[in-house]
């Protein structure tokens, strides 16, 4: 599923701010209960943490509540409430000690002289149905995400998962379309890498058996 | 033709659709005499899919769920206590 807005709930949702700018708590309400799980969902991705995720979310809606007359309408409310949310996140990662990130460039494709590939490709695209909803394979993927470094992460989380355009992307983390692009590029390279050595393993240990 | 280098850099911009129909006929090319570039274009955009319907499953568990309606009730009625 992606979040990308429809225009009409970009209107219901700026009518709502308005209302609840203008003491409306039941507008609120409906506010929160949109957001709760983009929210969520995209802390819990970050902080790959049940306890921080549902800290940060409680966080992000009384700031919401509290900071409401602070939002003027410069840029999109969702692009407000991702940004508080990140800033929320990052503060639960700082308080952590983390484990060191591996070079995301020992992972980008390699090639000759020539410019030519140099490893061996299997396309693996058509095999993963069967494959995708085991828990294991849930595994590798998060763990491969977790891998990412943070300024790719955010990237990848935002555009690839959330959905949002590579404008809106850029708007929230105040980078510039080309940024945007280089560092989702570079999060996908890494990625791939990391789930083409799971899905290879596992084809070659199906013809094993 | 061009090389396979060059065509992992088109690739973003290829999947979005944002490439000119000369630069995007050159890389059809390469694709034609470059399976191994097929498979990397295909993987590329499978990794975008399947590590969003997996981590699209978040859900927010009903426990959380309810401990934040318990918050938000008590701050409406009591602004700025908690
Ligand atoms: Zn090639």
């Amino acid at each position: 599923m992606s979040f990308t807005q429809p225009k009409e709930n970009k209107i219901l949702e700026e009518a709502l701010v308005r209302q609840f700018q203008g003491g409306d708590l039941e507008a609120y309400d409906k506010i929160a209960e949109i957001y709760q799980k983009k929210i969520y969902g995209l802390s819990f991705n970050l902080t790959r943490n049940q306890m921080d995720a549902q800290d940060v979310t409680q966080e992000v809606l009384l700031t919401l509540f509290r900071k409401i007359h602070t939002f003027q309408g410069k840029s999109a409310f969702s692009s407000w409430v991702y940004r508080i949310t990140l800033n929320a996140s990052y503060m639960k990662l700082r308080s952590k000690k983390k484990e060191p990130n591996v070079s995301i460039d020992e992972l980008m494709p390699s090639y000759n002289g020539a410019g030519f590939q140099q490893e061996k490709i299997q396309d693996w695209s058509e095999n993963t149905e069967s494959l995708l909803f085991t828990n294991e394979t849930r595994d590798v993927i998060n763990k491969a995400i977790e891998l990412l470094p943070e300024k790719e992460k955010v990237v990848f989380l935002l555009r690839d998962v959330e959905g949002l355009s590579t404008e809106k992307a850029g708007e929230i983390l105040d980078l510039t379309v080309p940024a945007v692009k280089s560092r989702l590029h570079r999060a996908r390279l890494f990625l791939r890498k990391k789930l083409s050595s799971y899905f290879e393993e596992f084809s070659s240990r199906k013809v094993e058996e | 033709m061009i090389c396979c280098k060059e065509c992992l850099d088109l690739l973003y911009d290829y999947i979005e659709g944002s490439l000119d129909q000369e630069t995007t006929d050159s890389l059809e090319e390469h694709f034609q005499e470059c399976p191994p570039c097929i498979s990397f274009m295909k993987t590329y955009k499978s990794t975008t899919t399947i590590c969003r319907d997996t981590l699209n499953q978040v859900d927010v568990p009903d426990a959380v769920r309810e401990a934040l309606l318990k918050v938000l009730k008590e701050n409406k009625e009591h602004p700025g206590e908690n």
